[in-house]
């Protein structure tokens, strides 16, 4: 007690400081934030994807070679969305550099005015393929929405080989789980085709067409949804389903695990997500460079493909793959004619309101 | 330590009498106290409410979604889960609150860690543990079946019930606390009174205990309630499409419909519901009150 007698401050005083201290931390913040941000421009960029193994994939094939060859670093996000990109663009505090987006989202995207134009001199456009060049992104990326199955309840021999049967509550008493949304699963496209349409003329979607098959078989009651791409996995390894949609390199990617789900590319779907950069991303040139290297490095894209099961945008890695990988990758032209194409222009002049109308009927 | 021994190893400053000086500048210094809190609600409160407030005018929000029949579905999900939510973890707070306040030390401590357990339990986790239980498969219908009191699985999952389940895990702990308090600070000779006088234990109950312990069913009540008007992840993992909430659909809008203002306009009048539904629920309370005092 006598060391505080000769202290400076008393104990008001103190408390006094201790009050101004949050608004000293603000002032403070403000200072040191700028000059920071500015020595690093374009020496790392923000990632942000989807999460779950796929980050995992990756990281390891494109990002950490990427860091390894060039010098930027990578942070790579796992909670893409077009709702927080187009927070930070109006905000004007951008915090992501190049973020993934679905094929129907990157219409909305470019409409809105969120995205920054591709800049194709730092992009060699000589590995990218055809489909895959937009004026504001890349679709990067080539998926197939499957029908999956739990190999403990369904040998690969009595699994599925069509959506009717994969709908068909006699074959299978058991309930299906579907993703809850549209953006990037094909449900109402696979009802459609349960019912018969041939794939040429699945679009424009009869969507009530395709409810009202769905509301007979499996019926309402019959089915589950999940909101992200690894829950499927966890519902079928659980048991509380047998059969799911899902997407080709989920269900390898759990397979590798030693989970006993199987998937059949007949019949999937092919779709493709796209890679952006938002409006006022402060590492533009490095997100630039990334993609280079992503559509162009033969050994990286093969790797990607190789561990994914995914199409990369990247010709060149192609002819470094073996064939066994190459023919069960989504855009093997083995697969050509035993798949349905997913129709970007359809879906991003129809999503919003068809996805209003599928929650409806969820939910009534 | 006492008050004299702080008044005496004070440092005095300047040479003035510090007892003739301090409480005038205790009076003009006061609010600063009240600095770090004012600064924390204008800055991460007040000023966020304001601009959300502000965006749900914009783009003719309100009436978009209140012409929406899903948004009108959650309101009205909202309300009614959020009630039999609460009227549930009431009564069966009520009762573990009355073994608590009953129960001997020992007893007592391992039941508060009984119910403080989940209350430190990430939601994600007592959710999905729930849904593991109850799934067609699960531990409970795997029971059922097994005492041959159901042939095949009862639906427990992805129904309102299951919502309901979940949610009364949750918010038992803010029941629990405020209805023990109040049980805690009834005098127990009240009791001992009653029954000398040959009252049963039915009416202790009735007439002591029960009326004693209101405010803090009330309090209960309040806090259950309007915590369950914001639930989200529940409904997610343990309801159906049918029983999603009104946070439920603030997030369909702000991230499925990238619609940030009628997002905004939903979480307004969320809020104004709530505001008023408790400003006519401590009304009735008053009134309840007074009119027993009579």
């Amino acid at each position: 007690m006598t060391e505080f007698r000769s202290t400076p401050f008393d104990r008001r005083q103190l408390l006094k400081a201790a009050a101004l201290t949050p608004f000293a931390g603000l002032a403070l913040s403000g200072c040191a934030a700028k000059p920071a941000e500015s020595a690093a421009v374009n020496k790392t960029v923000t990632v942000t994807s989807y999460g779950g193994s796929y980050n995992d994939q990756l990281t390891q094939t494109i990002l950490d070679p990427f860091s390894k060859q060039s010098g930027i670093q990578t942070t790579l996000l796992a909670n893409t969305s077009l709702a927080a990109l187009k927070a930070q663009v109006q905000s004007g505090d951008v915090q992501w550099d190049l973020v993934e987006i679905t094929a129907p989202e990157y219409e909305v995207a470019v409409a809105e005015g969120l995205l920054e134009k591709f800049d194709y001199d730092i992009i060699s456009d000589k590995g990218l393929p055809g489909y895959a060049k937009a004026e504001y992104g890349i679709k990067y990326l080539s998926f197939l929405f499957v029908m999956a199955w739990d190999q403990k309840v369904i040998s690969d021999a009595q699994a599925p080989k069509d959506w009717a049967q994969f709908f068909d509550q006699g074959k299978y008493n058991t309930k299906r789980s579907v993703y809850n949304q549209l953006s990037d699963s094909s449900v109402l496209e696979a009802a459609l085709l349960a019912d018969g349409v041939p794939f040429d003329q699945v679009y424009p979607l009869d969507v009530d067409r395709a409810l009202r098959v769905l509301g007979q078989h499996p019926g309402k009651d019959r089915l589950l949804y999940h909101a992200a791409n690894q829950e499927p996995i966890q519902q079928l390894t659980s048991g509380e389903v047998s059969l799911s949609t899902s997407f080709n390199n989920r269900i390898n990617a759990a397979r590798n695990d030693g989970a006993k789900l199987n998937f059949s590319a007949e019949n999937a779907v092919l779709a493709g997500d796209y890679f952006v950069v938002p409006k006022g991303a402060k590492n533009k040139e490095a997100a630039f460079k990334l993609m280079n290297f992503m559509s162009n490095d033969a050994e990286a894209g093969a790797a990607f493909d190789k561990v994914t099961n995914l199409t990369l945008a990247n010709t060149p890695a192609l002819s470094k793959l073996p064939k066994e990988i190459a023919d069960t990758l989504p855009t093997s032209p083995r697969l050509a004619d035993k798949i349905l194409v997913r129709d970007d222009k359809w879906w991003s002049q129809n999503l919003k309101k068809t996805e209003q109308q599928f929650k409806l009927w969820q939910a009534s | 330590m006492s008050n004299a021994t702080l008044e005496r190893t004070r440092p005095r400053g300047r040479g003035a009498p510090p007892s003739a000086d301090a409480p005038r500048r205790r009076r003009s210094g006061w609010w600063l106290l009240l600095a770090p809190i004012l600064a924390f609600d204008v800055v991460l409160f007040l000023t966020p409410l304001g601009k959300l407030v502000g965006a749900s005018f914009a783009d003719n929000a309100y009436q978009r979604v209140l012409e929406d029949p899903l948004v009108v579905r959650a309101l009205v999900n909202t309300l009614t889960i959020s009630l039999a939510s609460t009227v549930v973890t009431v009564v069966l707070g009520y009762i573990i609150a009355m073994v608590l306040w009953r129960a001997g030390t020992v007893t007592r401590v391992i039941l508060f860690a009984v119910v403080l357990l989940p209350f430190w339990t990430g939601i994600l986790v007592k959710n999905f543990a729930w849904a593991v239980l109850l799934q067609d498969n699960g531990m409970v219908n795997a029971f059922l079946q097994g005492i041959g009191l159901t042939g095949a699985p009862i639906p427990l999952l992805h129904n309102r019930f299951a919502v309901i389940v979940g949610m009364v895990h949750c918010l038992l702990p803010y029941a629990v606390f405020p209805i023990f308090s109040s049980l805690a600070s009834i005098d127990d000779r009240l009791g001992l009174a009653a029954r000398s006088l040959g009252a049963r234990e039915g009416a202790v109950f009735r007439r002591i205990t029960l009326p004693l312990s209101m405010p803090g069913i009330s309090a209960a009540g309040l806090l259950v309630f309007i915590i369950s008007t914001g639930f989200f992840i529940t409904p997610v993992v343990m309801g159906g499409p049918g029983d999603m909430m009104i946070a439920n659909q603030i997030d369909y809008y702000a991230r499925q419909l990238t619609d940030f203002s009628g997002a905004a306009a939903l979480a307004v009048i969320l809020t104004v519901m709530v505001s008023i539904l408790v400003a006519v629920y401590q009304r009735v309370l008053k009134a309840g009150g007074q009119h027993e005092d009579n």
